[in-house]
């Protein structure tokens, strides 16, 4: 029941969200569509907190990204186990770094009177759920060792399944508990991204690099 | 050549009164909600002084603006790719206490307060925490008329002497509005990654797309004028609009219609925009010639015929003839960018402040030598502090200009007591009597329409047809073509 709910459940709803809701609110309400930094009003915890949070995090998402879209190459990468051994030490630190920034960056919300008026519920949502994902990522990192391998043989081809719509969640129910809370609390991030101020993740700054560096709009043209 | 049209303010600061309230209809109409408390897109600073937001003008903190590297131009503070490496902490952006933190009073205790021995007050919350302020320590105009002056305006960056503040006898100030310029190469455009920020091109006001923007804020730190805000509510940066709104009907822009002083002009200039990066790889002290340089001639029959080309209409060129910067700017040369040096080429133009007319101390008597005015030498405004401000540090335009404005005076003053005219006077300042007049007359007593002179945006002539008959459709959305 709780493993169906996880496995199928949460991430058909998660995809169904981030399909529908993103899109409805781009082309009804772009104004909300901010990173809402606070750096204008409290700078100096800021660094230390969004700095280790973004450029820890980075990374092993992209890391996470990477396997999916490119599980073959990944699996040869990871064979090797002296590769294994320091992606996975990498991986560690960055995940520790994250979980640092993180706290700092909740603490600072709670410390800071200046930033009560730009604290929303959806906020303390994002910040917990956030320290909360990170966390059983370096559970999982510190206790189950060679995570990054089981990941590719496990989760990898499950998420394939998910997305070819042919779920098979055997891949996944033998696993303990953190790992299952993990997923789980991937999936609800996919799910309130639409609603939240991480909609600033969707942004590639393509125009931005090839673009040249004054940008003229002409009614007539 | 890639012939413009640009929509310009020339400040004549010699008559700025400093009674803000430009800033004040600025505020009521455009900045008066949340989030916006502390923007003023118009403000007026007290020169020498820090300014608003405090120290805006030391790059070395901000890091705004454009530097010479090479033959190109780039952004002092980061190219593209660092860019993307700071989105998360942006490194030079500035923070609410270089402008101050926004307060009102809870009147409500007036009438409130229980009965007491003690008169109740109003007192001080801040707008954007909401408690309660025990003590008021900044605003936006806060070194207002040179107070707290060993503080605030010691530290202006201008200054070559700074014991000067000190000493009464040689001490001046004069005032200085602030709008967005509107610049020819902004570099709050350029250091835009979601590229909010475009500059019209019509009538090449700057605008930031609400809807684009994200809230990197590297364009606040960016301008080298902080002339772009953050949003703390929004999330987003906003900046003046140039009241647009307004001057697409041929309105005066909020600001320059309520001046007290009626210190200001808005006009078109006709620009080369092919010219406008190799004009700013001249030397600082060069930038105002190259500034000129770029301005076009609206009489001379070829640049008509490109501007026409590039969809400059009839009424714009009109206008770009009669306009009031153009004479000030170019024709008489006598209006000045604020800060060429920072490379943004800045679309608002200053008129130096002659004023105080009264020189240094103790030569009261020779002043009569030269009929009332003082030298230019024994003016009380050292020009290198003008230099630094309005020409990149070329002291001698800043001189013909000042000559300029006594040889006016000297010629007015005697032609009000019927007294002879020595034409060396004007001569020697480089003008004449007409033209001396159409100064005085642009200087002085010229109308609102004279002032300003603010062709429409002919939306109608892009399809009167359709307007006549969908009007209050929004005729700017299309729908299906007919068949
Ligand atoms: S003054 Fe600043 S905000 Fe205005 S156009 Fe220039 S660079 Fe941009
Ligand atoms: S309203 Fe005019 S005179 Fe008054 S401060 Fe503003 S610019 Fe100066």
């Amino acid at each position: 029941m709780l493993n169906s709910f996880i496995f199928i459940v949460l991430p058909y709803t998660a995809l169904a969200l981030i399909i529908f809701v993103t899109p409805y609110r781009f082309f009804s309400n772009r104004l909300t569509w901010s990173a809402y930094s606070t750096q204008f009003l409290e700078r100096k915890t800021l660094f230390w907190g969004i700095n280790p949070w973004h450029y820890g995090i980075i990374p092993v998402l992209a890391a996470h990204v990477l396997g999916v879209v490119a599980p073959g190459p990944m699996k040869a990468l990871l064979g090797n186990q002296n590769n294994l051994i320091v992606i996975e030490s990498f991986g560690f630190a960055l995940g520790l770094f994250a979980v640092f920034g993180c706290l700092v960056l909740l603490l600072r919300r709670v410390n800071t009177p200046i930033l009560k008026r730009v604290t929303f519920a959806s906020d303390w949502v994002v910040l917990y759920l956030l320290l909360a994902q990170a966390l059983t990522g370096v559970y999982v990192a510190s206790f189950m060792r060679w995570g990054s391998q089981w990941y590719l043989y496990t989760a990898v081809p499950y998420l394939w399944s998910l997305l070819t719509f042919n779920p098979q969640i055997e891949y996944m129910v033998d696993f303990p508990l953190v790992f299952k809370l993990h997923a789980a609390g991937a999936f609800l991030i996919v799910a309130l991204l639409p609603f939240t101020k991480l909609v600033h993740l969707l942004y590639v700054p393509f125009d931005f690099l090839k673009d040249p560096p004054i940008l003229y709009r002409w009614r007539s043209r | 050549m890639d012939v413009r049209a640009q929509l310009v303010m020339v400040f004549n600061l010699d008559k700025c009164i400093g009674c803000h309230t430009c800033s004040i209809s600025c505020k009521n109409i455009w900045t008066d909600r949340k989030g916006a408390e502390y923007m003023w897109w118009n403000n007026v600073e007290t020169k020498p002084g820090v300014g608003y937001p405090k120290k805006w003008e030391n790059q070395d903190i901000f890091k705004g603006g454009w530097l010479r590297d090479g033959g190109k131009l780039k952004l002092r503070a980061m190219g593209k790719g660092p860019t993307l490496f700071n989105m998360f902490f942006q490194p030079n952006m500035p923070k609410l206490d270089d402008y101050y933190e926004p307060f009102d009073f809870d009147y409500s205790n007036l009438y409130k307060a229980p009965p007491g021995s003690d008169q109740p007050v109003a007192e001080a919350f801040s707008q954007v925490s909401g408690e309660r302020i025990e003590k008021i320590t900044g605003g936006p105009n806060w070194d207002d008329d040179l107070s707290g002056s060993q503080v605030y305006a010691v530290e202006d960056s201008n200054l070559e002497d700074r014991t000067l503040v000190a000493d009464y006898g040689r001490m001046f100030m004069h005032y200085l509005p602030r709008i967005c310029n509107h610049c020819l190469n902004p570099a709050c455009v350029a250091s835009c990654p979601s590229r909010a920020i475009y500059k019209r091109g019509e009538d090449g006001v700057v605008l930031v797309d609400q809807e684009v923007c994200k809230g990197w804020r590297f364009c606040t730190s960016a301008c080298p004028y902080k002339k772009v805000y953050f949003n703390w509510q929004s999330g987003k940066a906003e900046k003046c609009i140039f009241c647009f709104p307004r001057t697409e009907t041929g309105q005066c822009n909020a600001c320059a219609h309520s001046c007290v002083g009626r210190i200001r002009h808005v006009g078109v200039l006709l620009y080369d925009a092919d010219r406008v990066e190799e004009a700013l790889l001249k030397p600082d002290d060069q930038l105002v010639a190259a500034h000129r340089d770029v301005i076009l001639d609206p009489h001379d029959p070829e640049v008509r015929e490109a501007a026409r080309k590039n969809g400059v209409t009839d009424q714009w060129l009109e206008a770009a003839e009669k306009s009031p910067v153009y004479a000030l700017v170019k024709e008489f040369a006598v209006a000045l960018p604020l800060h060429p040096e920072f490379r943004t080429m800045p679309m608002a133009y200053y008129i130096p402040s002659l004023s105080p007319v009264i020189s240094s101390g103790g030569d009261l008597y020779e002043l009569s030598d030269h009929g009332t005015f003082p030298l230019l030498e024994k003016m009380r405004a050292p020009i290198s502090f003008l230099a630094s401000i309005l020409s990149g540090g070329n002291q001698e335009i800043i001189a013909e200009i000042l000559r300029k404005q006594i040889a006016l005076r000297l010629f007015k003053r005697a032609g009000n007591l019927g007294q002879p005219i020595e034409e060396s006077i004007l001569k020697n300042a480089g003008l004449d009597e007409a033209g001396a007049n159409r100064l005085y007359r642009l200087f002085t007593i010229a109308p609102y329409r004279e002032r300003n002179v603010i062709p429409t945006q002919q939306r109608e002539e892009q399809d009167s047809y359709q307007r006549k008959g969908a009007s209050g459709y929004g005729i700017l959305k299309k729908t299906r073509g007919p068949k």
